[in-house]
């Protein structure tokens, strides 16, 4: 992934080339399924997250999914 | 002859003299006993696991936790010096408070012995010495306010309200839930003082086992006791105490009446009927419940929503003493395992797994709300993530199950494990089964 230059972070996608959409997502965590809107390639579906909200609400969840 | 095949080796109890007694665990079949011998009294025999699956697959060993401040010393042996002592190897994770032995109830079973008597209750300053020393030896582990019936009392609010302002997180109330059904301002003034969950005695939906196990019919009053939670915000966990041939069918259904009572009921903890304190006879092998029987008899009775493969051994406690499975309950008929393959520990140490088990009481039995966030305050990408957690929060739904242990199946090493403590009115924290064990003519080791 490559970051874009215009100041509303426009990703583009290293391997095809094309700007990253904004699309719903399945997440998925033990049993767990979840739709959320991330960063996309519509060409390879690879999808993006940022190391903010990796370590961030996404972790959070990850927590309260274990719990015990 | 049948095989026999020896787990391990331990120390019990003689169930006549109390005795200490050289004890093994041994499998034959597919059951596993307890056996031990006492050169006065004989052999005694008491089955502890009837599975398929061998318990030694169950059996997770891993570090134990040795207590870095022990309040006794080993003089007499285990288990005469509980206080705890520098042998026992668990921290507090829930340490109960008997504030009254007085009871509106008479149970068949009741391990307290508890009867209906006006004097019987334990003096506030009494309570606050025993909540110092328990923040000295364990921290802010959880409290449960036990008894008798701890709602007997109107300083009840007092008494919660004390344990906070001392530094506990979790304060619960272990009930019968009568008074709480009836007096709705009652209800009100525990939550004022504090009060996160209401551990609800619960052993069916119908009346023939309150007949039965309670002496009186109670279903109505648990119902307007659950409801007086939900209005109040106070977390009900339902608390089936499980007895062969007097509810063992109701298990299903306690689990679709709890799920029909969600948010407010957090989950269901089983306790298989244990013979200590006030039994109504001397247990023989078919009157005792095991934990593999209890997992499977949940996946049959729920026809296969909740699978027992779901349901995973404490980080915690000795991995004989309970179960645990999380899920989470959105309504209609799905039920979504979220329970950590793993289990909630795994291989890391006993103080460890005592952290998180109370972290984990505390979450799941509690009602659970997101922390409010101003709409303005967050955009989108943080407000998915945020509904998701409060989702978990909402719908989280915990399945759990203990095994008590009784002077016929006490296992020594089992109980150095304990994470469930009673803080004796002196201030020493004693392991909840040792603390109520008591011998064949109901003579405790502590419980006077």
């Amino acid at each position: 992934m490559s970051k874009g230059e215009d100041k509303n972070h426009q990703w583009i996608c290293d391997k095809c080339k094309v700007q990253l959409k904004l699309k719903k997502v399945k997440v998925k965590y033990l049993e767990g399924n979840f739709e959320v809107e991330l960063m996309k390639c519509p060409s390879c579906n690879i999808v993006l997250i940022l190391e903010d909200l990796a370590r961030g609400k996404m972790l959070e969840v990850e927590k309260g999914l274990e719990d015990k | 002859m049948k095989p026999t095949r020896i787990i391990s080796k331990t120390e019990s109890l003689c169930p006549i003299c109390l005795k200490k007694v050289s004890a093994q665990l041994y499998s034959q079949e597919t059951n596993t006993y307890l056996g031990k011998d006492c050169p006065e009294h004989g052999f005694f025999k008491t089955v502890i696991w009837r599975s398929n699956l061998p318990i030694d697959k169950w059996w997770k060993k891993r570090d134990r936790a040795p207590i870095k401040n022990p309040a006794t010393v080993e003089i007499k042996g285990c288990p005469l010096d509980c206080g705890l002592c520098s042998n026992h190897r668990q921290y507090t994770c829930t340490a109960l408070i008997e504030v009254t032995q007085s009871c509106n109830l008479r149970c068949s079973f009741c391990f307290a012995d508890s009867h209906n008597s006006k004097e019987s209750n334990i003096a506030l300053d009494t309570i606050e010495l025993m909540y110092r020393s328990l923040m000295r030896a364990s921290g802010s582990c959880n409290i449960q306010l036990s008894g008798g019936e701890p709602t007997l009392r109107d300083d009840l609010p007092e008494i919660i309200k004390m344990g906070v302002d001392l530094g506990f997180p979790f304060i619960q109330v272990n009930t019968n839930g009568i008074r709480i059904g009836e007096d709705e301002g009652f209800v009100k003034a525990l939550k004022l003082a504090g009060l996160n969950s209401v551990f609800l005695q619960f052993d069916g939906t119908n009346e023939a086992v309150y007949q039965s196990l309670r002496g009186r019919g109670l279903l109505d009053i648990k119902i307007k006791a659950i409801e007086n939670c939900k209005k109040h915000d106070i977390g009900v966990t339902l608390v089936p105490t499980l007895v062969p041939e007097i509810n063992m069918d109701e298990i299903g259904n306690i689990i679709d009446f709890a799920l029909s009572h969600t948010p407010c009921v957090r989950g269901v903890h089983f306790q298989p009927v244990s013979y200590f304190g006030r039994v109504p006879f001397m247990p023989k092998d078919k009157n005792r419940v095991t934990l593999p029987e209890l997992m499977t008899a949940i996946e049959e009775q729920t026809m296969g929503r909740i699978r027992k493969e779901s349901l995973v051994p404490p980080g915690c406690e000795n991995p004989l003493c309970s179960f645990h499975g999380s899920y989470l309950y959105e309504g209609g008929n799905k039920i979504t395992e979220i329970t950590k393959a793993s289990g909630c520990c795994g291989d890391k140490g006993a103080e460890e797994g005592s952290t998180k088990a109370k972290g984990y009481v505390a979450r799941k039995w509690s009602i659970a709300k997101a922390a409010p966030v101003p709409e303005g305050s967050r955009n989108e990408e943080v407000k998915q993530w945020d509904d998701i957690l409060e989702r978990i929060a909402r719908h989280s739904f915990s399945i759990s199950a203990m095994a008590f242990q009784d002077v016929w199946n006490i296992d020594l090493e089992r109980a150095r494990d304990c994470c469930i403590h009673v803080v004796s009115p002196e201030g020493r924290l004693i392991p909840f089964c040792i603390y109520n064990l008591t011998d064949h003519r109901g003579q405790g080791l502590y419980r006077k």
